[in-house]
């Protein structure tokens, strides 16, 4: 038994009627084949980078499971045959990712609910902004852009979960990244620190000089009045 | 006077590509959906199989564009 991942890209239109029912497909090839579930996700709903029979927008949805090397052409002879699946790939994996469990188990609770896909002329706004920004294409490319807004919803609300294992993910590095910075910055602390008194020591005189003047000339303009 | 060795700040010090983290594939693709070369790239010849391998996975799951 080896660990696999597999990325699914389902057809919106079986999503839209029953999200359950078209995850179901893709796993239960996989599991009419002997293999074992670890992990299984909706990953993203997006705007396609090119036409796939016929479909501009799709579902992907990313497992991890174990299964028998022998019995992965078989599943990908199913998975050709399967209409629900319009592009699969199916890769070895070391181990399943962290926070990949987690996400898992969110999705199979009761709370989980899946937004609905939007129309399949829809393009997403982030991949607009992009097209806009490098090519140099005439503005024509980028007119259809009637759904704008709403694209840009579903948007925000697919990448949530994203930036938040983005977010965990990085965050052990930042503070790596801190600790190495730290004694850096004692050691410019130190080397300034001195000069720092140095300059405070010059001034200060001067800066007393100053105030004691500028006392005496309110205590002037006090008297005279 | 010799100069002092520039140390490398090219990405392949920490490459972990991966076909979903499309931020970063999409940085070495050019407007038009062609992987960027290795003098472009910065990439040894290791990370540049990586990169290309990535970027093909993305590719054929659409979520690059062959073409731009």
């Amino acid at each position: 038994m080896n660990l696999y991942e597999g990325m699914f890209l389902l057809d919106n239109n079986v999503v839209r009627e029953d999200w359950n029912n078209a995850k179901g497909t893709a796993t239960g090839i996989l599991e009419k084949h002997g293999a074992s579930i670890s992990t299984a996700r909706r990953w993203a709903e997006r705007s396609l980078a090119y036409t796939i029979k016929k479909r501009n927008r799709g579902t992907y949805l990313l497992v991890h499971f174990e299964a028998d090397p022998g019995s992965i052409e078989i599943i990908r002879r199913d998975l050709e045959l399967n209409e629900t699946v319009m592009r699969y790939l199916l890769l070895t994996a070391e181990e399943v990712p962290e926070g990949e469990s987690e996400l898992h188990e969110a999705e199979l609770s009761a709370e989980f609910s899946v937004p609905e896909p939007p129309e399949d002329h829809v393009v997403d706004s982030d991949e607009e902004e992009e097209e806009g920004g490098s090519s140099e294409q005439p503005a024509e490319e980028a007119k259809p852009a009637d759904g704008d807004a709403p694209a840009k919803e579903e948007a925000t609300t697919e990448e949530a979960p994203a930036a938040e294992e983005a977010a965990t993910e990085e965050a052990p590095a930042a503070e790596e990244a801190a600790t190495e910075e730290a004694p850096a910055a004692e050691e410019a602390a130190t080397e300034e620190a001195p000069a720092a008194e140095e300059a405070a020591t010059e001034e200060a005189p001067a800066a007393e000089a100053t105030e004691s003047s500028e006392e005496q000339t309110e205590e002037k303009s006090s008297e005279e009045a | 006077m010799a100069r002092p060795v520039k140390k490398s700040t090219r990405p392949c010090d920490d490459p972990r590509l991966d076909y979903k983290d499309l931020e970063t594939l999409s940085k070495y693709v050019t407007p038009q959906g062609e992987i960027h070369a290795r003098r472009k790239s910065g990439y040894c010849s290791k990370c540049q199989r990586q990169l290309k391998q990535a970027i093909k996975r993305a590719r054929h799951v659409g979520l690059l564009p062959f073409v731009g």
